[in-house]
């Protein structure tokens, strides 16, 4: 075992390392390119016996990346906001070809305004494109999850593209002690990539990708997509055991804190997920029966688990760092799917909170605490709100008064 | 490669007779793209990955249908040179890492106008200046074909397309110069009409390593508007004519493959088509000088 | 936990400094969590670099709103609201200042309730500003040395200046050295502070937003050069000072050549240098043709 101080990039590189990965196709983006730069490293001194190759755009970065993996090699790539958005095409056009890879998503908020500071719009953006997610809370989860994400979106139930998020920052830049699997363990967690028939050889010609005519068809491959990426659901179960068994580490779909007795709970995904669980702590200590529940795997949609933890609870709060224009935080409205219609649903309260980097303090914690007591004691859920105080409203009136005065006349 | 192969091709009849791409696509009949492709196809052999961009020949694989010998990759309109560069890749890693399975295979792009002129043309630009090794077939018919003929950059001046009813007041982009700007390994213009030259360069390029270009006018019946049968007709009267030339670029020299000498006035390859059908009305004289003019031009500056 | 806020210029190596302060934690058996903070890494914008260490997993995340020790590499950023030096400092934290200004000095100007300490470190040249961070972590563990053995952070300076090369990893290691023993005297000074309880915060104050017009709820600046409100200035380390007698009145190399449209030029055909915008790249200093800017330390101009 090699415990050691590393960035979630760093982390995220030590995965990819660790996983043996043949080919990495890259593009950089702020906050991501340190993953890319560590592993051009490792591949220019011989530590990583493999090939990098700087496309000039993530989409071409992504169509290389599936084409490779379609060709039979183990593929790796990252990439962060703007860039996932440029590659989306290739998003969800190749998840369907059935060819594995991995690809590290550093989440940063998407444009209009442009920011380098983290949610999770961008990463959700790819929900329903047939890629696995994995939400890492920390950078030893993010060195873990890419070993989990190989072996499960290459297990041959699954066969599908896997995205695991970290957040920007929090993560992406941010140390903490990693313990890093041996290369042994690793090897013994993550056999060796078997291609199966999905590769291109002189002597077995394929044609991959093809169009079909009809809905009929195109029902069948897609509903196979759907169905494989459930079936991850089950593999991950099986996977988060062996990786135990091999490198000590339990993971869950969905990690449940302080679940036991608890009467309210707060749902979320992501590194601010710790905040949370601190301020869980510190709830405890008061003697708050509150707890946490965060899905680490947002697809395939762990609903019976999520079901499982918050069915009888008097109440629960998601927060959302994330923000559907027009609807409301995304995974509140997968959470509210997940327990519609079973005995003991408790009220949803919806928050979002943390856009574009923004702090979720522990007094917020707190304060959405209270707020889910009154809920079950009064009945009402309230309604959904935004993290935001008048502090941040009376800073925002400052900037506004810039951007439009009439400084300065620019004379024609 | 040595010169024995080279003069594989002497005459016609030195052609296969016997063709690689299969029978039963869903092309227009008469197409001279597929026209162009099945020919380039011969020579270049089963032992290749062709990875398509978006356009007619998407559908040359539709499940559980496929023309193909060996192997095949749709991506997308924008990034198939992408995809041939993670294909090529993945096969050196596979060769280098003593993979038995992976044989040396050609990486082939297969692209239509609409990609290769246009949204297609960064990715080819970055894997032209990666040196990829590859090779790459554009079949331009000078529209997009597949979703019934609207301009591209690659229609040329005057022509009607569904997008430009009176005539398109743009000037085809000049692909080959383009290309051969950056300068690679090779660089051809091939027509589907001329099969003897277009094997001759096809089997030139495969003898070459890095990137490799072709670019094969396509005679279009259903967006040009003349009889299917009359696709090699029209060909032949694009390279008579002079508007597209036989061409090559290597080692950093443009060298013509084929002459037209004399050249025929462009109106005989025009009004065989009714894209160009409003040239021919009261009004379309100034725009026939111009088309003439600029293929008078080209010619001059090539004999300089 | 101890919460700790490195403060500094973008070039000045405060994320060295917490990198190098959380290794010494790290190796004397802390959880640690580092992380520098900047938006667009610009040399000689203020940036700031934070450090947590705890006996236990540590859950905190992001900025650190009441910090246990505050080190500011640059006493001119404590007079710039925007660099946040003394945001949170509550009376327990100690705020340790790199400054040529005494203690007691900065005492008298600053109204802060905890111990107020001045490093030294006399770093004021460019070519020094590589080990400054290493000085300020020194400083910092030495205050810290009640928890960080000298063992352990010799160990911290070999594992994050390992690339260095050999030359300037001694220098580093000298002056960390120099600094950790100078504050060893104190150590115990910076203790753990408490996370805020449960059971009594303050509210957050949320607000409902309102839907408002379009053009003042799109990010769109309705003015022109608005940019000027900004005091990049406040970046320098080192001006230009224009000596009027040896200026020659050219066809204005100085201002032409500045990227930030700082000089301009008056009717006299001298050069007026705008030291509220002027970032301090000196590119007037090497043009001049008749050498007649010079380059004046910061503090010794201002």
């Amino acid at each position: 075992m090699n415990r050691k101080l590393l960035t979630g990039n760093a982390a995220a590189a030590w995965g990819a390392r660790l996983a043996r990965v043949d080919y990495m196709p890259a593009f950089p983006i702020t906050p991501q390119t340190e993953i890319v730069e560590t592993l051009a490293a490792w591949c220019a001194d011989g530590t990583l016996d493999g090939r990098l190759t700087v496309l000039e755009s993530e989409h071409s970065m992504l169509t290389a990346a599936a084409a490779a993996a379609a060709t039979g090699v183990r593929v790796f790539s990252a990439t962060s906001s703007q860039g996932l958005l440029y590659g989306m095409e290739m998003i969800f056009g190749t998840p369907g070809w059935r060819a594995p890879f991995v690809l590290v998503n550093v989440s940063r908020g998407l444009q209009s305004p442009v920011t380098l500071e983290p949610d999770h719009n961008d990463v959700l953006a790819a929900r329903d494109s047939g890629c696995l997610q994995f939400h890492c809370a920390s950078c030893q989860e993010v060195v873990d999850a890419v070993l989990l994400a190989y072996r499960i979106a290459e297990d041959h139930r699954v066969r599908l593209p896997a995205i695991v998020n970290l957040d920007g920052f929090y993560l992406s830049f941010t140390r903490e002690p990693v313990t890093l699997p041996t290369l042994e363990q690793a090897d013994a967690f993550l056999p060796r990539y078997d291609a199966e028939t999905t590769r291109f050889d002189a002597v077995a010609p394929v044609s991959q990708a093809c169009a079909v005519l009809g809905g009929g068809p195109y029902s069948y491959f897609r509903y196979e997509t759907h169905l494989a990426a459930l079936a991850a659901l089950e593999v991950f179960d099986a996977a988060a055991d062996e990786f135990t068994a091999h490198c000590g580490r339990h993971y869950s779909a969905v990690e449940a804190y302080c679940m036991e007795d608890a009467e309210f709970a707060v749902c979320m995904i992501g590194s601010f997920a710790t905040k949370a669980q601190e301020a869980v702590d510190r709830l405890r200590e008061a003697g708050r029966r509150v707890g946490l529940v965060r899905p680490l795997l947002v697809r395939p949609f762990p609903a019976e688990a999520l079901a499982r933890l918050l069915c009888g609870r008097r109440a629960v709060a998601v927060i959302d760092q994330n923000l559907s224009f027009g609807k409301g935080g995304i995974l509140a409205a997968e959470v509210a799917s997940a327990l519609y219609g079973r005995t003991g649903a408790p009220p949803l309260a919806s928050y979002v909170g943390g856009l574009g980097g923004r702090d979720i303090r522990a007094e917020e914690f707190y304060a959405i605490a209270d707020e889910l007591e009154q809920a079950a004691a009064s009945g009402a859920t309230p309604p959904p709100r935004l993290l935001y105080s008048a502090d941040e409203l009376r800073e925002m009136r400052k900037l506004q008064a810039i951007a439009h005065a009439q400084h300065r006349e620019v004379q024609p | 490669m040595s010169e024995a192969r080279l003069q594989r091709f002497q005459r016609l009849k030195d052609l296969p007779t016997e063709h690689l791409l299969a029978s039963g696509t869903a092309m227009c009949a008469g197409c001279g793209g597929l026209q162009a492709f099945h020919q380039a196809y011969d020579i270049l052999g089963a032992n290749t990955v062709v990875v398509n961009a978006a356009g007619c020949m998407t559908l040359l694989a539709v499940y559980p249908f496929t023309p193909m010998a060996g192997s095949w990759l749709y991506t997308a309109m924008a990034s198939a040179p992408a995809g041939a560069q993670g294909v090529r890749d993945a096969l050196d890693l596979r060769l280098a890492k003593g993979d038995a399975g992976a044989r040396e295979m050609e990486v082939v792009v297969l692209t239509g106008d609409g990609a290769a002129y246009g949204m297609g043309l960064s990715s080819t630009s970055a894997a032209i200046e990666r040196g990829l090794d590859f090779l790459y077939f554009c079949y331009d018919n000078e529209g997009y074909g597949n979703t019934g003929q609207q301009a591209s950059a690659a229609t040329p001046h005057g022509a009607r397309t569904a997008t430009t009813p009176q005539g398109s007041s743009g000037t085809k982009k000049d692909l080959f110069a383009i290309w051969a700007a950056h300068q690679p390994a090779y660089v051809a213009t091939v027509i589907g009409s001329e099969p003897l030259d277009l094997a001759r360069k096809i089997e030139k390029a495969q003898c070459l390593k890095g990137p490799r270009l072709i670019l094969a006018l396509a005679p279009c019946p259903t967006g040009w508007g003349f009889d299917a049968a009359d696709t090699s007709e029209i060909g032949r009267l694009a390279v008579r004519t002079g508007i597209w030339p036989l061409k090559e670029y290597v080692d950093g020299k443009v060298i013509h493959t084929k002459i037209p000498q004399p050249r025929l006035p462009v109106t005989e390859y025009l009004k065989k088509q009714t894209r160009f059908g409003h040239l021919f009305q009261p009004g379309g004289e100034s725009t026939l000088a111009e088309i003439q003019a600029q293929v008078d031009a080209y010619w001059s500056a090539a004999a300089a | 936990m101890y919460r700790i806020r490195f403060h500094g210029r973008g070039g000045q190596g405060m994320k060295t400094a917490s990198r190098i302060l959380g290794s010494a934690f790290f190796h004397a058996g802390f959880e640690v969590q580092d992380a520098p903070r900047y938006g667009a890494e610009r040399s000689g914008a203020p940036i700031f670099a934070y450090v947590r260490a705890a006996r236990a997993p540590i859950r905190e995340r992001g900025i650190i709103p009441t910090p246990d020790l505050v080190v500011v590499a640059d006493d001119s950023l404590v007079a710039m609201p925007a660099a946040g030096v003394l945001q949170g400092l509550a009376e327990h934290s100690v705020l340790l200042l790199d400054s040529a200004v005494p203690a007691e000095e900065w005492r008298r100007r600053l109204n802060v309730a905890g111990p107020l300490l001045v490093l030294q470190s006399g770093v004021d040249e460019r070519a020094e500003l590589r080990f400054l961070g290493a000085t300020c972590a020194g400083a910092a563990a030495g205050l810290l040395g009640n928890v960080i053995g000298k063992a352990d952070f010799e160990a911290a300076l070999a594992d994050e200046l390992a690339t260095l090369g050999e030359a300037v990893l001694a220098k580093n290691r000298a002056l960390a050295l120099d600094a950790y023993d100078r504050f060893a005297p104190q150590a115990g000074l910076v203790g753990e502070g408490a996370a805020v309880a449960a059971n009594d915060y303050a509210p957050p104050e949320w607000v409902d937003l309102p839907l408002e017009p379009a053009d003042a709820a799109a990010p769109a600046i309705h003015a022109a050069a608005t940019s000027i409100e900004v005091p990049t200035g406040l970046w320098r380390v080192q001006r230009p000072v224009l000596d009027a007698s040896r200026c020659k009145r050219c066809w204005w190399v100085c201002s032409e050549a500045c990227p930030d449209s700082a000089i301009a030029v008056a009717a006299d055909g001298l050069p007026a240098i705008d030291y509220d915008h002027c970032k301090g790249c000196l590119i007037c200093v090497a043009q001049c043709p008749s050498h007649a800017i010079e380059t004046v330390l910061e503090r010794e101009a201002a």
